[in-house]
């Protein structure tokens, strides 16, 4: 008996490992390529509508495409993943995520015959072949934090993932903005800002989400990939509110009141789509915001924010678009403590 | 108020699948087979039935649906832990390195398997199974809101499980013979105890107990398994030792480091904790630390199995 095990367990190592090299012969390459940042390309927000955005080119198209998760959060472990993708074949390769700063910076003149995009970050100097993009991310957190004190809120929370530039932007907007409606209706708010270390869901934030609503905070702006999930289950069994973050998230939950978006998707679309027509323009930084093609603000079709009319979010929206509000970024002040504000408590948890 | 009760509540959620694991490697233990695979085994329980849980949801909801996927859970659990007593008992191969083997095993699967189903790693629920508030006792003042509202069965189950596992190894033959084999099998084998089914019975008590901590840590904690438990089948062996191998220890060391665990995390909701300015890192150090410490203290009369983690061989005098 043991002996014919053996012998099939034989049998099936000699058969797999022809098996394999029958495949080698065949190289599959992929032209369209992802790199995920960290957390994964299933992360509800900022991965997943990049891939989305490259996947739905990828099939209208017609094209071959994949996405690479590198094994760790360093530089790296980043440029092997880059490497990775760029050997199976990458002629155009995202990159989502200020954490590929250093690695993408190689990476555009270690190859100069693929294609970049970074998206959330950019860098001094830009090859022809990388096309960074910037978001007005401070501009959806301003309307977020807007709507949320002009619809009633008065004691609201942030959890960003990690201290990064676009969470930063994010959560700089959310504090301007309900400081603003706030002075606007002649009232006083308070707000919760936190850094919760991490881009993926965990206990320990459903703990610190569920702590903060039951010291009274109404709603919590979730900014960070997977640490929505985590938020949502610590809102439903508060009875609370979330705000979304990167795409429209109100399909996650009822929970969700609106979303602070920008069209990440449509970017890493519109970028591909000039690759395979043979339009590329790299070599500089793309700056998407309300007023160059509308690329940031609320998704007013599924807010539910009782109090927030259309009406004031277009006069907002023509604010911005006209640039009259002056809205701080991350480069402007160290800590979201430094922000000036005058109708709002505003206290910031290491 | 309002957020004594919730942190209450809360230390629950951490409590008590660290209390249903570390029972489950006591059992484990306590016969002499070293279980490092509690991690392994509560991811695999885990996964089972939260797999359960999606394919099911459309039919049945509630606390039936949940006493049924924690049958799935222990079923799944128990299956897995056989892997782990074959290679021990039978095979005489080395616990430690079968152990890891399982934790190494059973996320990667959870993984494979998910993104075969359903293309990507996360399996959602729905949670139908919070309790608002329990009839009667949940109108209790100060009690009430503590344990019999927001609560979920599963924490009276790790109660009840604390209730038993203590019964059973103390009060009844099993337990005698059970913990004999753990001590002293040789001896135990003289007076014609089979050793070797003791052993089996106590590993698959843990896979039992590993699977239902695993469903029991998911549930109240989140809406979807992401083919992780967060490191609580480690935390759960830190447990089993702080509680020195026994039930009624294990329960202050569950909640202990429970308790260390909510605080760490929810700390910066709690008015009074966050006026004291003490950093985060802290309040998540202090049970690990008090592990070390403890040890270091104790370690001369610690009661670990004497056998523990030395295949049974019947020549051997």
């Amino acid at each position: 008996m043991k002996k014919l095990l053996v012998l099939i367990m034989a049998l099936a190592l000699v058969l797999g490992l022809a098996a394999c090299g029958e495949k080698e012969e065949v190289v599959e390459t992929f032209e369209l390529a992802l790199i995920t940042d960290v957390g994964t390309i299933d992360d509800k927000s900022f991965n997943q509508s990049a891939w989305e955005g490259l996947e739905a080119y990828a099939k209208d198209a017609g094209l071959t495409y994949k996405y690479y998760q590198p094994t760790e959060k360093s530089d790296d472990a980043y440029l092997a993943a880059i490497a990775l993708a760029v050997e199976g074949g990458a002629k155009f390769v995202v990159c989502p995520g200020s954490l590929f700063e250093v690695s993408v910076g190689q990476a555009q003149t270690l190859y100069p015959d693929v294609k970049f995009v970074m998206l959330d970050v950019t860098l001094a100097e830009i090859q022809p072949n990388l096309l960074t993009v910037l978001f007005a991310d401070q501009e959806s957190g301003y309307a977020a934090g807007y709507a949320a004190v002009k619809g009633g809120y008065t004691k609201l929370g942030f959890m960003g993932g990690m201290a990064v530039p676009a969470v930063m932007r994010y959560g700089y907007g959310f504090v301007a903005g309900a400081d603003a409606a706030a002075k606007e209706l002649g009232i006083d708010v308070e707000m919760k800002y936190h850094y919760t270390g991490t881009f993926s869901e965990s206990p320990e934030i459903l703990t610190l989400a569920g702590a903060w609503y039951a010291d009274g905070t109404e709603v919590i702006f979730s900014c960070g990939g997977g640490i929505v999930t985590s938020i949502l289950a610590a809102a439903d069994a508060a009875e609370k509110d979330v705000i979304g973050v990167d795409t429209d998230q109100s399909g996650l939950s009822d929970r969700v009141v609106t979303s602070a978006v920008k069209h990440l998707s449509s970017t890493v679309y519109a970028a591909a789509e000039a690759y395979h027509k043979g339009a590329w323009e790299g070599g500089y930084c793309k700056q998407v915001t309300a007023a160059n093609g509308a690329g940031t603000g609320l998704p007013m079709a599924s807010t539910k924010i009782e109090g927030f009319t259309q009406e004031m979010y277009d006069a907002l929206y023509a604010e911005l678009i006209a640039g009259t509000i002056a809205i701080p970024v991350d480069t402007d002040y160290a800590s979201a403590a430094d922000i000036p504000v005058t109708n709002t408590t505003l206290t910031v948890v290491e | 108020m309002e957020t004594f009760y919730y942190l209450v509540q809360q230390m629950m959620f951490f409590t008590v699948p660290l209390l249903i694991v570390a029972l489950g490697g006591m059992f484990s233990e306590r016969s002499g087979i070293v279980n490092v695979a509690l991690e392994g085994i509560m991811i695999f329980g885990a996964f089972c039935s939260v797999l359960f849980l999606n394919f099911t949801q459309d039919f049945i909801s509630g606390q039936f649906q949940l006493l049924l996927a924690l049958l799935v859970a222990a079923a799944s659990g128990a299956l897995i832990s056989l892997l782990h007593a074959y290679a021990s008992v039978n095979m005489r191969a080395n616990q430690v390195i079968s152990g890891t083997a399982i934790n190494l095993l059973a996320p990667a699967f959870a993984i494979y398997t998910a993104r075969i189903i359903f293309g990507v790693q996360q399996i959602g629920f729905v949670n139908t199974f919070r309790i608002a508030k329990v009839p009667i006792l949940g109108d209790i003042p100060f009690i009430g809101p503590m344990f019999f509202q927001k609560c979920y069965i599963t924490t009276y189950l790790g109660f009840i499980i604390l209730a038993i596992s203590y019964v059973v190894l103390y009060k009844t033959r099993f337990g005698l013979r059970l913990r004999a084999c753990g001590e002293h099998p040789q001896a135990a084998d003289s007076v014609g105890i089979n050793v070797y089914k003791m052993r089996y019975a106590g590993t698959i008590i843990s896979g039992i107990l590993g699977g239902i901590g695993g469903l029991v840590f998911i549930v109240p904690v989140t809406t979807q398994f992401n083919a992780s438990v967060a490191g609580y089948g480690f935390l759960a062996l830190a447990v089993l030792i702080f509680g020195n191998w026994k039930p009624i220890p294990i329960l202050w060391a569950a909640l202990f480091f429970g308790m260390m665990k909510t605080l760490s995390a929810a700390y910066s909701g709690i008015p009074f904790l966050l006026n004291l300015g003490i950093p985060n890192v802290v309040f998540k150090v202090i049970p690990y630390i008090a592990t070390l410490v403890v040890l270091a203290f104790t370690s001369k009369n610690s009661a670990a199995p004497r056998a523990e983690g030395v295949p049974y061989d019947k020549g051997q005098r």
